[in-house]
């Protein structure tokens, strides 16, 4: 198979990268570049642990092709952080409610929870109400917190985000 | 509205406070790495090649074309490896057959997805294909695919040694007569079917060689299995070392080995580093699964509703091999009574080999099946008398002092009812149906529940701490981390005996070189055994320093505080900082670092007359819920869900309410709408889109209340709350069917479609 | 599981992804959303040599026009799901898709799926193919020999395949604009929320155009077969109840890991009945 150089722009940074055709995005984000909070989890869409950002808007890490990302935006959970790992509101709401038990959906619930509750107040729509919240994340699955602690932690940033 | 935060009340600073700490912080930013996030130069990719046949003899293996494939490194069979065996005597050789399992099959499979090959490839893509390569010739041979059949006579044997794996037997008082003297007596047939860990991490790992040792990072629950890899490659056990990468999730399902023994041959073929993550497809198919149980239950009580006999019979699918058969089949007999007292008990649970996957630990480990079993039939003691059912649980439930079918004294406090109440609080007012066609009910699941290993195991965990000159504190234990918080638990503990700040304490765990052994982290034992290690660890660090903190402070070594870095008198202003401490113990040659050992209660039990010791001690719990059925379509809806378990003391109540909340979703999964369906020993629909975990629509809030009782024998009075809340579910939700249609179902999970049946069986009825 | 290996090109039309197809024939998959491709290719259960992706060949939003037949609302093929769920247009002139998407996996899933995509996939439990025979859509193919227009009740032809020729793409959806006096209702049974449903049932519901006139209804099935039914229009009268049974009668839905047959064959008379009465009553508003 024939490698070809492609630019990824990757948390708001360009990388060069040799792929393949048939390379997934999830498959280049975690295993070229090196960014642990992608990750394998079903390689069928349901799970939601390659949960990503294309250009804003969350896509299935492991049924995008690295090649088709060339040339868009991949946000991570790491690019939501500020410099010096200064946290986004909402990762702070995660570690103060306890919504993070083993961790490994964590990414993907973020990203998707800040998905919605930016379309939510962006599109003057107030801030989601909590079966909504659950509606947006039905595809990202957890095993450990039954999910409550998660809601509460959206629903906290939620009401940060609408108020400000 | 967002859910209330714990409310509970401690006497302590930082015990007893809900912190978010060290691995957490990790996890929200993302930075954690989980066992596949692990590169090393040079490594190679590793990848199964599992039997599609349940049951066969392998006639042939060729190799060649996969090993020819340009950038394949090495294709393994079973004739390399060194010694072929894995012996597990899982309750210690106590009543069990002894049973080898291959690493890799050698003349025969005996269940889909059993290892027959291995490769190691430049590439995944590669490993890929040169799996595809091999090319194994099998014949098909009979096999057995369900315990009843497995039991029968000349059934084709799993094993040559025979299909019992083992048979505990409990007995005591005169259960014939007494069950022919009762007023009343029930019996009912559960069944309950395979489950799936499904932990969002599969099972993955890195293996590489350094400095000639074997070193395995692996997303494991048990470090000892350091010993056995070395076994199987004819190495010295100093020549191993395994490292746990903090999971995510195990579930029980990594607390046998999973990835590891493959991992070590391929690189002790290869000399380079392997990197091995299976599918979850491939997980799902092939992974341990839970025990499904047949349970048969005769209950027999007096008109009042006093229980006085019982006679349980439990078959558990133990699968082609046994892992941990032994124990959990041992726990669910020691637990098959519930929380209720039972003069006259006759148990008997056997473990049995099919051609089905095997069977093994699982959150709840055979105490969580029989819930179900118990349960049912104390609702159906109270249909049958006409006493409500929690009229008929107060009249039943042990007592601390009772006595419990195996001769044990309870000697801790029993505050199940307490549980029960608080429950039933949470729920309010019963629900209206939503609209014609539709029934609810009420339902309520008690349980007892173990925590800690079988007492003959003399379970031991050891913790080193070190103050170190500028007052910080390291803590080092081989424990492992499931994600409830097993490390951070022990930061609080030490936080709170040598008033070490919480940003100021480093925890370094899960090294079998590096680390005290502190076993593994299953059988809800780490608070226990660890948080125990670690309390009496830091107690004696903080004794031996007291008295030079007393001398500098012209105090009492007894009048001291620890607390916020700093050690000061109680009586008086002065204090100083735990960095002067060090330094002063320094200068008199005392050392600020302590290896310490806790061992648990001893004891031994006899499997003849199945009397003697069996777990340290129990959580006791309640859940109830609401629920609305669907007549025409037998959906069940759950509308309000609530739990209450005794975890004796919470160390940190939001993690407390966070297992009780994640153990209770797991359950209601594994009481509607997970199943693992086997045909013929065939793993049907291997998906992880058909393999129904709840997601985040599928149930309402767990609402949570915890008892505090303070007796428990974890430290400062802590009991295990890992595994208990899972157990209640099943038994809840059927309490709840029962309560709104009238029928009770009886097999797990309690499917729209079987929901019907027992509706249109109502209606033939009438 | 990894892909196995393939080619990948880029078309930025549907004439040059239409030529690249007959350029390669069977070797060639088309990669649109990538929702149903995809996990079929992380699971290897198949092997094209090359995909090719057409998600650059149409940029166009979903529009309203006056057609012989009445309005139709005109979704280009790579309509995303996203958009069916949001777009006034769809929400306005088809409640009926818009409802039915709300039950289409999940936000990733919506972000890039595709109506296309999804008919063309021709999943039997389909929610999207359910919609395009109840409301009597019309799919514009594009081929080597030119265009095409099959109505949905032509599309499917059996598990995972439509009559379409392997040469041809789909380029536009036709839906008939909802008309007044007309009712709609989608009705789904589902073992956890956002699954492929067990049996889903779409209605649209026409008053009767004069007092004395029978009312009627199109009635299409999900879950119940080896692809998207359409209930015979004969079976249907005013009775929903009576409805529901005849359609259920001339179901042999088969067995399947999450439910049997005799199970979907049920929730395929309940449902209907449901989804009857509701569609009726929308009608009368």
């Amino acid at each position: 198979m024939n490698k070809r150089q492609v630019v990824l722009g990757v948390n708001g940074r360009d990388h060069e990268v040799w792929i393949t055709p048939s390379d997934t995005l999830l498959d280049v984000l975690h295993d070229e570049l090196g960014l642990a909070d992608v990750r394998y989890g079903c390689g069928e869409g349901v799970c939601g642990t390659c949960t990503v950002l294309l250009d804003g808007e969350p896509v299935n890490g492991c049924l995008t092709l690295a090649v088709q990302a060339a040339g868009h935006q991949v946000t991570t959970l790491r690019g939501l952080m500020g410099p010096g790992e200064a946290m986004h509101p909402l990762q702070e709401c995660f570690l103060r409610r306890g919504a993070s038990q083993c961790g490994f959906c964590t990414p993907g619930m973020i990203l998707t929870s800040l998905d919605l509750v930016r379309r939510s107040v962006g599109q003057g729509q107030g801030r989601p109400s909590r079966d909504e919240i659950r509606y947006a994340l039905v595809g990202n699955l957890c095993r450990c917190t039954g999910y409550t602690k998660i809601l509460d932690a959206v629903e906290e940033y939620a009401d940060m985000a609408a108020e400000s | 509205m967002t859910t209330a935060d714990p409310q509970t009340r401690s006497a302590y600073k930082v015990v007893g406070t809900s912190p978010a700490h060290h691995d957490f912080v990790d996890k929200v930013k993302g930075s954690l790495h989980y066992a596949a996030d692990w590169q090393l130069p040079g490594m190679l990719h590793g990848r199964i090649v599992r039997s599609p046949l349940p049951s066969a003899r392998i006639t042939g293996i060729d190799v060649t074309a996969a090993r020819a494939l340009p950038g394949v490194v090495a294709v393994l069979t079973a004739a390399d490896v060194p010694s072929n065996q894995i012996v597990e005597l899982a309750s210690g050789g106590l009543a069990e057959l002894q049973v080898t399992m291959p690493v890799l099959a050698q003349d025969r499979v005996r269940y889909m997805g059993e290892p027959v090959a291995v490769v190691a490839a430049a590439t995944p893509q590669i490993a890929h294909e040169a799996a595809e390569l091999v090319v194994v010739d099998y014949e098909e041979l009979p096999g057995v695919f369900d315990v009843t059949s497995a039991r029968a006579d000349g059934a084709p044997r799993v094993h040559d040694v025979g299909n019992t794996l083992v048979s505990w037997q409990i007995h005591c008082g005169d259960v014939a007569g007494a069950l022919a003297a009762a007023d009343v007596v029930v019996e009912g047939e559960y069944r309950s079917q395979h489950v799936e860990h499904a932990y969002l991490e599969p099972e993955a790992g890195v293996g590489w060689l350094e400095n000639g040792v074997l070193t395995l990072r692996v997303s494991t629950q048990v470090i000892e299995h350091a010993a056995m890899i070395a076994h199987i490659l004819g190495l010295p056990q100093s020549k191993v070392r395994v490292i746990a990468a903090y999971m995510g999730g195990g579930f029980g399902g990594k607390e046998d080995m999973t990835v590891e023994p493959y991992l070590a041959l391929l690189v002790w073929h290869t000399r380079r580093p392997v990197r091995m993550i299976w599918d979850r497809q491939e997980s799902l198919v092939a992974s341990t699964k839970r025990h499904p149980f047949i349970m048969r239950y005769r209950t027999g009580a007096d008109r009042d509703g006093t229980i006085t006999a019982q006679q349980v019979e439990i078959l558990g699918d133990a699968g082609a091999y046994p892992n941990l058969s032994p124990r959990v089949l041992f726990a669910a007999a020691a637990c098959a009574c519930g929380p209720y007292r039972v003069p006259n008990a006759s148990i008997t649970s056997t473990a049995v080999f099919t051609n089905n996957v095997p069977a093994s630990a699982f959150r709840g480990f055979g105490a969580m099946q029989i819930v179900l079993g118990y349960e049912s039939q104390l609702d159906e003691l109270a249909v049958r008398l006409g006493l409500s059912r929690t009229e008929l649980r107060e009249r039943n439930f042990l007592v601390k002092g009772d006595l419990l079918p195996t001769g044990e004294r309870l000697d801790t406090c029993v505050e199940v009812a307490e549980t029960m109440h608080r429950a039933l609080a949470l729920l309010g007012e019963p629900p209206r149906p939503s609209g014609p066609g539709k029934l609810t009910g009420r339902g309520i699941g008690c349980n007892r529940h173990p925590y800690g290993r079988t007492i003959w195991f003399r379970d031991r965990a050891s913790a080193w701490l070190s103050l170190q000159a500028d007052g910080t504190l390291l803590i080092r234990s081989g424990v492992t981390d499931l994600g409830a918080g097993q490390a951070a638990s022990l930061c609080q503990i030490a936080a709170e005996v040598l008033g070490a700040p919480l940003d100021d304490i480093s925890i370094h765990i899960g090294d079998s070189a590096l680390n005290p052994p502190a076993g593994g982290t299953f059988a809800t034992r780490q608070l226990y055994m660890s948080g125990n290690a670690v309390l009496h660890a830091a107690q004696e660090l903080r004794d031996r320093m007291a008295p030079v903190a007393a001398d500098l402070l012209g105090a009492s070594a007894d009048d001291l505080e620890f607390a916020d870095g700093r050690v000061r008198a109680e009586t008086g202003e002065v204090s100083i900082t735990l960095s002067e401490l060090a330094a002063a113990c320094d200068k008199r040659a005392i050392s600020t670092a302590h290896l310490s050992t806790w061992r648990a209660e001893a004891g031994s039990f006899d499997p003849r007359t199945g009397q003697g010791d069996t777990f340290p001690d129990y959580t006791y719990g309640t859940h109830a819920a609401d629920v609305e059925v669907d007549v025409e379509t037998g959906q069940v809806t759950v509308l309000r869900y609530a739990a209450c378990h005794d975890v004796g003391r919470a160390i940190n109540p939001m993690r407390v309410q966070g297992q009780i909340q994640g153990g209770a979703m797991q359950g209601l999964g594994y009481a509607l709408t997970e199943d693992v369906a086997i045909e013929d020993g065939y793993v049907q629909a291997a998906l992880f889109a058909n393999y129904l975990i709840p997601n985040a629509q599928d149930f309402p809030d767990v609402l949570v209340d915890i008892v505090e009782s303070g007796e428990g024998k974890g430290p400062l009075g802590a009991r295990g709350i890992g595994e208990p809340p899972i157990g209640n579910v099943a038994a809840t939700i059927a309490s709840a069917i029962q309560d709104a249609i009238g029928v009770r179902p009886d097999r797990l999970p309690m499917t729209p479609e079987r929901v019907l049946a027992l509706l249109d069986e109502t209606e033939r009825q009438r | 599981m990894v892909a196995p290996a393939f080619e990948y090109v880029a078309a930025g039309s549907y004439d040059e992804a239409v030529r690249l197809l007959a350029e390669n024939g069977d070797e060639a998959k088309i990669l649109a959303g990538g929702q149903s491709l995809m996990p079929m290719l992380n699971l290897r259960l198949a092997h094209p040599e090359l995909l090719i992706d057409i998600n650059p060949a149409d940029q166009r939003p979903p529009t309203l026009a006056l057609h012989n037949s009445g309005e139709m609302l005109r979704l280009p093929a790579l309509t995303r799901h996203r958009v069916l769920l949001e777009h006034d247009l769809v929400r306005q002139h088809c409640p009926l898709l818009a409802e039915a998407v709300r039950h289409v996996g999940n936000v990733r899933v919506r972000n890039r799926g595709t109506i296309a995509g999804s008919l063309a996939h021709a999943d039997p439990t389909s929610e999207i193919g359910c919609c395009a025979l109840a409301t009597g859509a019309r799919i514009l193919a594009r081929g080597p020999d030119g265009e095409r227009t099959v109505p949905a009740s032509d599309l499917f032809a059996g598990y995972w395949s439509t009559t379409l020729d392997p040469g041809q793409i789909i380029t536009d959806v036709l839906i008939p604009a909802a008309r007044p006096r007309q009712g709609w209702s989608f009705q789904e049974m589902v073992r956890r929320t956002s699954d492929f449903a067990i049996v889903a049932v779409a209605v649209i519901f026409n008053l009767a155009e004069r007092s004395g006139a029978p009312a009627s209804a199109t009635v299409a099935l999900a879950g119940v077969a080896d692809r998207v039914v359409l209930a015979d229009s004969e079976l249907v009268d005013d009775d929903p109840e009576q409805t529901a049974a005849r359609i259920a009668d001339t179901l042999d839905p088969p067995d399947d890991v999450h439910a049997s047959g005799a199970y979907r064959r049920r929730l395929a008379r309940v449902l209907t009945a449901r989804a009857l009465r509701e569609a009726s009553a929308r009608a009368a508003v």
